[in-house]
């Protein structure tokens, strides 16, 4: 489903029905996805259309900007070691529109369940978009339009054995990559101690021939410092 | 010449001209530097600390202003102080309601209780801070209407924040009858509260039987939400809430009373002649 699309198309995959006609001197974009209409009228005669998968934070409602996956089952980070996991997250298909050198967003649909959560306490914890994941220790096979998945390195600074049962990523640095049969990120959890870890994500696709997904949250700021998302409230 | 006519003490017409004019130009380059801060610290600074440094400057240049224009009105500031025992405990009392809020919202900009643009709840009045001043507070209701708080009365009122905390609860008392099955109830209100995507994983919605009350089963149900969305979530939320319930048979009684009568024959007795009389 993912990749640039000549207009008129129309696409029916898995409960996703899209198209964008001709209407006289302008186009009609429908999209039909989990009970969710949307209908654009877009003021050009033609055009391409895009369809990545872009950052999982804007369905139901572009709230945060913060994921939190849960670990289905607590891991034992070993001391002063690095050990390499992967996880689900929701896939959230962009939908771009491009004439030229210029592209913008149009839509945004998923298939995939959507949950906020709480991360931290009312007071100085932040609103987290959740995901709940399996850990598998091996690239797990799964269906791209609903889920992708994160190669996760966890690396145990300390001299301690730590439980770690959740990760929580900043929109700002994620880095999508996608072909055929894979929508994937790469990201670090370095534990700084019993309840502190930074989370960064790497440019990089998790195998080769993958193509970059088009971002919606760009830094505006030069990206000097690679944006992280630090846990202070527990691992 | 006229101009150097004696209007009182030492001070000439020319004195008093001067001093209208220092003011006045005092009065338009406070209000144009003011119009300058807002226009170039705009996308700099925020709403609320924009206001506070465009206040600060514009009372800052007219006190100065007024400071400066006093010699020329042959007041003096050792007479000042001299004559500041009694003049200052006349005004004292006059002024008191407006120094006493002054300082109430100087201390309302160094504590921070409420901000520009949060929703809140002074003195029994609910709805959005729309602006602090320095002797008052605006606030417009839900309604839209805006009401002036003077800052005095902010400052020792009781202040719900509803924004400060970025998640909030609310809760629901749903009663059902007592012939109705409450576990099934609670397992309907459980999973339609798990479904809505804003209601938060954690902290865990709670839900349990609260009350046996006189017609009701009454479940109460406590939700999280982000501050932003709660009432959205809220009023959704029970309207699914009591359409699950319906559905499954489950409905919420009216209040009801068992009424036990003395005399059964009577009732009888009307029946019969009733039946006479048909």
């Amino acid at each position: 489903m993912f990749g640039a699309y000549d207009i008129p198309l129309k696409i029916e995959q898995e409960g996703i029905s899209l198209s964008v006609e001709k209407d006289g001197e302008t186009l009609v974009y429908r999209r039909e996805c989990a009970d969710e209409k949307v209908e654009k009228t877009l003021l050009t005669g033609k055009g391409k259309l895009l369809i990545h998968p872009v950052e999982p934070l804007n369905k139901p409602k572009a709230l945060t900007s913060n994921l939190l996956i849960e670990f289905d089952k607590t891991l034992m980070a070993a001391p002063k070691e690095t050990s390499k996991i992967f996880l689900t997250f929701p896939v959230e298909i962009g939908v771009f529109i491009s004439k030229g050198k210029s592209s913008d967003i149009l839509d945004v649909m998923t298939l995939a369940g959507q949950k906020f959560t709480l991360y931290g306490d009312p007071k100085h914890g932040v609103i987290c978009k959740y995901w709940k994941s399996e850990v598998f220790s091996a690239l797990p096979s799964v269906n791209p339009i609903h889920e992708g998945v994160i190669g996760l390195d966890i690396t145990n600074t300390t001299a301690k054995w730590l439980e770690v049962t959740q990760a929580v990523f900043n929109a700002q640095g994620m880095r999508i990559y996608y072909d055929d049969t894979l929508v994937s990120m790469k990201a670090n959890m370095k534990i700084m101690g019993k309840v502190i870890a930074e989370t960064d994500f790497i440019d990089s696709p998790l195998r080769k021939g993958m193509a970059k997904s088009l971002e919606l949250y760009v830094s505006r700021k030069l990206q000097v410092v690679v944006p992280k998302f630090v846990m202070e409230a527990g691992l | 010449m006229i101009l150097d006519r004696v209007v009182y003490g030492k001070v000439t017409l020319l004195n008093l001209i001067v001093v209208v004019v220092i003011l006045v130009v005092a009065v338009l380059i406070a209000k144009i530097l003011s119009i300058y801060l807002r226009r170039s610290l705009k996308e700099k600074l925020d709403k609320e600390n924009l206001e506070v440094i465009r206040k600060v400057v514009y009372y800052g240049i007219i006190i100065i202003a007024l400071f400066s224009v006093l010699p020329m009105l042959g007041i003096n500031f050792s007479g000042l102080l001299v004559a500041g025992g009694i003049v200052g405990l006349a005004i004292g009392f006059a002024s008191q309601r407006v120094v006493s809020n002054l300082i109430s919202g100087l201390f309302l900009f160094i504590e921070r209780p409420i901000r520009i643009g949060s929703a809140v709840t002074v003195s029994g009045i609910s709805g959005v801070v729309e602006d602090i001043h320095i002797i008052s507070t605006t606030i417009r209701t839900w309604d839209g209407f805006p009401v002036r708080i003077p800052n005095e009365q902010v400052f020792a009122s009781n202040i719900t924040n509803y924004v400060v905390n970025v998640a909030r609860r609310f809760s629901y008392v749903i009663g059902i009858r007592y012939s109705d099955d409450a576990e099934k109830a609670m397992e309907i209100i459980k999973n339609l509260v798990e479904e809505h995507p804003l209601a938060l994983k954690n902290p865990a919605p709670f839900l349990f039987v609260d009350e046996l009350g006189e017609s009701s089963v009454n479940i109460v149900v406590k939700v999280w939400t982000p501050v932003t969305e709660w009432f959205g979530v809220k009023a959704e939320l029970l309207w699914k809430i009591k359409q699950a319930l319906e559905k499954e048979g489950i409905e919420i009684p009216f209040p009801q009373s068992e009424v036990w009568f003395a005399n059964e024959l009577k009732r009888q007795e009307i029946k019969d002649s009733d039946q006479s009389s048909s």
